[in-house]
């Protein structure tokens, strides 16, 4: 196996790997939403602004969720093409040492059309790679995006929390967890860019 | 990779082994091509690592659209681990394996080859003309094992049977036997599981005419030496690990 082969077994696995966690971080964010909402309910007039506010928060939590879950599937086809590619290319190398060993065989000939089959198959299949990295890297751009509306609505919610009396502290600590959630969310994301961006298509 | 031509006829046999290029680290293996005007047989074509070199020297005697059915008398890598490969060279092709195995052998790739199951009780590969039998070996030694004869050219392919592990420069043929047994002994004890199964195996074997006993290491026995191995495997206990 080639450095660059194994480099990409790496970053496709990485990606389910980062995403995983992303995963459980934008349950941590639905569950904050649902926290804050038995807060801002019990608080009633004093925290009125921070009640669409978790509206806004578990509803970006659900996005990211359903987003991570079309990503992870995503990713599982970009591992089975890239099986595929490792395996076209063991072929077409394969092949193409057969041919160079049979020399002047009889039917030393007839190689030639497997070898270039399983060129085309090997190119074809690095080609797709390459597409579907980039229909991925689109996809991880979209949940970074939630992650930034993520920290807008935390700056917002501890704008909210100062309003809310006796109540200040307790949303104060879901804006927090929002706000933490978001970083995380963005950095292994942002992880999962950098190792795929060297297989985008150029 | 040696070629050895072991019967010319209405059809063909060669011996393909003792290939040089080998890892030193893989067991050395024998694979049989029995060639019809038309039509190419591999049996027991190898691992991963020989198909090169295999293909190359299968090219010798037919084109690559002639290679059309692959024989694997059992699951082991050393057999059959290079299906990946002939999958992906070979357009019209059949692979007669263990039906017992299929879902086990589809491991190794097997979706433009059509996979050909052998029920236990065995079957028979027609080649043109040619008809091969398969024999049951089951349990010599994988629970579900086939060996190839061809009543025309008496030769047994009796895979893992009567194989010895020796260095690259061995002879093909079995030229001493009382000198060869002491090669054959504990490969047979410790990887024959059953003395039962051998004794059924030995009684249907001795019912057949064969001129060459040709299995899937080492070297080939002929002549009277194919009843010398029979009497001695006979006498042996297997399955000694126990």
């Amino acid at each position: 196996m080639t450095n660059q082969t194994k480099s990409q077994f790496i970053a496709v696995a990485s990606i389910t790997s980062e995403l995983s966690a992303v995963m459980v971080v934008a349950k941590e964010i639905s569950l904050a939403a649902a926290n804050a909402k038995a807060i801002a309910f019990r608080a009633g007039d004093k925290a009125k602004g921070f009640q669409p506010i978790t509206d806004f928060i578990n509803e970006l939590a659900k996005e990211t969720i359903e987003l991570v879950t079309n990503i992870n599937i995503y990713a599982l086809v970009l591992y089975r093409l890239t099986v595929n590619e490792f395996q076209k290319t063991v072929a077409y190398n394969k092949f193409e040492l057969a041919s160079k060993m049979a020399g002047d065989a009889v039917y030393a000939k007839s190689m030639q059309e497997p070898v270039e089959h399983a060129k085309l198959s090997m190119q074809d299949c690095q080609r797709q790679f390459k597409r579907d990295v980039s229909q991925l890297l689109g996809q991880l751009e979209a949940v970074m995006h939630h992650a930034r509306a993520a920290r807008v609505i935390a700056a917002n919610s501890r704008i909210e929390a100062s309003q809310a009396g006796e109540y200040l502290q307790s949303l104060q600590a879901v804006a927090e967890s929002v706000d933490k959630a978001a970083h995380t969310i963005h950095d292994n994301v942002q992880r999962c860019r950098i190792a795929l961006s060297i297989y985008r298509n150029s | 990779m040696k070629m050895t031509k072991i019967y010319e006829g209405s059809h063909q046999w060669i011996m393909f082994g003792r290939d040089e290029g080998k890892p030193g680290n893989i067991i050395d293996t024998n694979q049989y091509v029995v060639r019809t005007a038309n039509r190419c047989l591999l049996l027991d074509p190898g691992g991963a690592e020989l198909f090169a070199p295999m293909m190359a020297a299968v090219l010798h005697h037919a084109p690559v659209d002639q290679i059309t059915d692959l024989f694997a008398s059992h699951q082991d890598p050393d057999v059959i681990s290079s299906l990946g490969l002939w999958d992906q060279a070979l357009t019209n092709a059949k692979l007669h394996a263990p039906a017992f195995w299929e879902g086990f052998l589809r491991h190794y790739s097997c979706e433009s080859i059509e996979y050909v199951g052998i029920p236990d009780n065995g079957g028979t590969i027609k080649l043109e003309s040619v008809e091969l039998q398969l024999i049951p070996a089951h349990y010599l030694h994988s629970s579900a094992n086939f060996h190839v004869y061809d009543p025309q050219a008496k030769i047994l392919m009796t895979g893992d049977v009567g194989a010895a592990i020796e260095g690259p420069d061995t002879p093909v043929f079995v030229e001493n036997f009382s000198a060869h047994v002491e090669k054959m002994r504990h490969w047979h004890q410790r990887i024959m599981p059953s003395n039962q199964a051998k004794r059924v195996w030995i009684e249907r074997v001795r019912n057949l005419d064969v001129d060459i006993l040709a299995p899937q290491h080492g070297r080939m026995f002929k002549g009277d030496d194919v009843k010398r191995f029979l009497d001695w495997f006979d006498a042996l206990q297997v399955g000694i690990a126990v």
